[in-house]
């Protein structure tokens, strides 16, 4: 603890569902039916707004190292950085790296030109739901359309989860990620563990 | 033994309780909408003025637009000084009707308790209770025990999302039987010679210069010497056709009712923040209602994620509810203010009155609002009772503003 | 429930949005100069008609774009939907909806 309070800022951080660690763990249910959910703590998010097609939209890109997303649905990744379609002239940069230097050299990427590049790390928290039974999970309480011939490997909408407002990403073939705001992370982080609790007792038929 | 028949015979019951007459050319008073506030306004029109050379002028069925689909909660425990006298004088016109009418239309004045969850609704409570006792209408403020007593089917427990804290309790409030009150509304006025005339639909209003002389209808046209508008979610229509506008927007409002229960629900309860009012009728189903959709519209009809907001709300009051069972909804097309309250008095046309604007509560109003609509229409001037509500009011900034008492239906 | 076509990212549920009520009322250039009955007229009084509406709808919890949209009121069927600049598109008896 004394380490802790001598080491500075970084080590003090705690993540939004810190507090629920054990309780991923318990619900973990392997095999056919199976899911799992943890928080990817602490990534780096960025808020970027730009015209769409202008000059600053592709520098923008250039920084990231592939061009900003074009159309709902879309993502784009390039090695620690994905950028996330959220509207026209709205993306959210999720990154395993640090905001810095990445965040000044967005800002500098836009330069004068009308749009934004904001810090929204802590704005929300990653969830991470995976394994073959995620999507049914998921469509439990998503009233977007999750089949894969419309929600492949590598989509993001935002929409909601119960009541919730949060970006939906299926990062991997059956892995999804949820960003709510970090304010809603608890309740989503429970109703996801609340949907959870059928999978590993007996199926009904 | 005697050969002859020992059953009593059965009492004289009449094939219809109204008649259904062609229109006339003319009358002296149209009402048009045939709802419950149309046909209050003919029998007040007939018995208060002595006018019965009139007619009510209904495009479906009697009473099949809101009248029919209202979750029929009667009370009179609004804020506001100009709402709590015209509902509160609509209370004591229903205590007297049964009789008047001579038809049980099953008022029962089993209370009404508006359910407090947080420190501002106690704020909101016990000032209306206080606005209420000032204007001679019932009211107590209740503890969340005192609620438990009067309604022991209510969770009050501390441990839920939104504890009941407390509550308001109208004791003269309650429900009654929706349409027989218009049976009973409609067989009075057939008896003093109105013309109801159903499958009537204005469809244009004949002018002589900005005086309305009388209507176009889909059975001809019927001349009158005053026109009053009655027709709820459809008065936008009426005005349009008349060449006004009128500031109120049509949304659809959902009702349900569950199958037949035992009787458990003693009362009616409200609860603004847990978002349903509900009652249990004569016959056992649990009625209940809560919010608008949120667009306009005239289908009858809404979402239904709407209905399962307020069965989720229903069960969080009261988990003896978790087992019944959800056997129909509906929709009716509510006109809704911008202060949550009506608008009764005249139109930019002369002798066309209108009566709109009740949104989310007209039925509790029925008598009170066929009371007035009537002195209107007969005098030329509002009753007092409707003076504060008229159209003028939106532009002098005088608005009524009653979202709160109105806020469950939102 | 209505399936919304926003105009970015396609048919949602309406739960994802808000109703913005009638389209094409445009706030008064000088307010100040508007008569009570005007400033009334602005304020309060609305179109609401039992047919096609012309009405603004926000993609809450999706893009937050807004966008207009032609409804029925009657059937609640969407004929056409169009962004905030452009003026209703006239729509005859035969055209087919917007989906």
């Amino acid at each position: 603890m004394v380490d802790q309070l001598l080491s500075g800022p970084a080590a003090l951080r705690r993540s939004p569902l810190a507090h629920l660690a054990d309780a991923f763990a318990g619900a973990d249910v392997t095999g056919p039916r199976g899911a799992a959910l943890r928080e990817v703590p602490f990534q780096t998010m960025v808020g970027l707004r730009a015209a769409p097609g202008s000059a600053s939209a592709t520098a923008l890109g250039d920084v990231l190292g592939a061009p900003l997303p074009g159309r709902v649905g879309q993502t784009s990744v390039s090695g620690d950085h994905a950028t996330l379609w959220l509207a026209p002239d709205e993306w959210l940069v999720v990154s395993g790296a640090e905001p810095e230097p990445l965040v000044g050299a967005l800002a500098e990427a836009l330069g004068q030109a009308r749009g934004a590049v904001v810090d929204l790390s802590a704005n929300r928290t990653v969830l991470e739901l995976t394994g073959p039974a995620a999507r049914a999970v998921l469509e439990k309480g998503c009233p977007a359309d999750l089949h894969p011939r419309v929600f492949g490997t590598g989509s993001a909408i935002a929409t909601t989860l119960g009541p919730v407002p949060l970006v939906l990403w299926r990062s991997g073939e059956e892995c999804y990620r949820l960003l709510p705001r970090a304010s809603f992370a608890d309740y989503v982080a429970r109703w996801l563990l609340d949907a959870m609790a059928e999978l590993g007792l007996p199926e009904v038929s | 033994m005697s050969t002859t028949t020992t059953t009593k015979p059965l009492p004289e019951h009449p094939d219809w309780l109204w008649h259904n007459p062609d229109p006339k050319p003319s009358y002296d008073a149209i009402v048009v909408g045939g709802g419950g506030h149309g046909i209050a306004t003919a029998y007040y029109l007939a018995k208060n003025h002595g006018l019965t050379n009139i007619a009510v002028l209904e495009k479906g069925w009697l009473a099949g637009g809101n009248m029919a689909r209202n979750t029929t909660i009667i009370r009179s425990n609004y804020l506001l000084d100009e709402s709590a006298a015209i509902y509160e004088f609509a209370l004591k016109l229903w205590e007297q009707l049964p009789e008047e009418l001579d038809y049980d239309f099953l008022f029962s004045q089993r209370g009404v308790l508006n359910l407090a969850h947080t420190l501002q609704d106690v704020r909101e409570g016990t000032r209306r209770v206080n606005a209420n006792k000032l204007n001679g209408v019932d009211a107590d403020w209740l503890s969340a025990d005192e609620v438990a007593k009067v309604c022991p089917i209510v969770n009050v427990s501390p441990d839920l999302r939104y504890p009941v804290l407390g509550g308001t309790f109208q004791p003269r409030a309650g429900i009654a039987k929706h349409d027989h009150v218009a049976w009973a509304f409609a067989r009075a006025c057939d008896r003093m010679g109105v013309d109801i005339i159903q499958n009537c639909e204005v469809t244009d209003f004949v002018k002589d210069g900005n005086r309305v002389v009388g209507v176009e209808t889909n059975r001809g046209r019927i001349l009158a010497g005053r026109v009053g508008l009655t027709a709820a979610g459809h008065s936008s229509v009426l005005a349009a056709r008349a060449g006004f506008r009128l500031p109120v927007q049509s949304h659809p409002l959902q009702a349900l009712v569950s199958e037949l229960n035992e009787p458990v629900h003693p009362t009616v309860v409200m609860s603004n923040h847990v978002h349903v009012y509900v009652s249990q009728a004569h016959k056992g189903e649990l009625v209940m209602g809560a919010g608008v959709d949120s667009y306009t519209g005239y289908g009858q009809r809404g979402s239904f994620h709407v209905i399962e907001h307020q069965m989720a709300a229903a069960v969080e009051l009261f988990p003896i509810f978790a087992r019944a069972h959800l056997l129909r909804t509906w929709g009716g097309i509510v006109d809704v203010s911008p202060d949550a309250s009506p608008i009764i008095g005249a139109t930019p046309v002369e002798n066309l009155f209108v009566n709109c604007g009740w949104g989310t509560g007209g039925f509790k109003a029925t008598p009170s609002a066929g009371w007035v609509m009537a002195h209107t229409m007969a005098t030329g001037e509002p009753h007092p009772l409707n003076v504060p509500f008229t159209l003028e009011r939106f532009v002098t900034g005088a608005l009524i503003d009653e979202h709160g008492a109105a806020a469950v239906a939102h | 429930m209505l399936l919304i076509p926003c105009p970015h990212c396609g048919p949602r549920n309406e739960t994802e949005f808000h109703y913005g009520g009638q389209a094409h009322v445009a706030y008064p250039d000088r307010p100040d100069l508007l008569s009570d009955d005007e400033w009334a007229e602005y304020l309060f009084f609305r179109d609401n008609p039992k047919g096609l509406f012309a009405e603004r709808w926000v993609h809450g919890t999706g893009c937050r774009k807004w966008f207009n949209v032609v409804r029925d009121t009657v059937t609640y069927r969407i004929e056409a939907v169009y962004r905030l600049d452009q003026p209703r598109p006239e729509l005859t008896a035969t055209t087919g909806g917007a989906r």
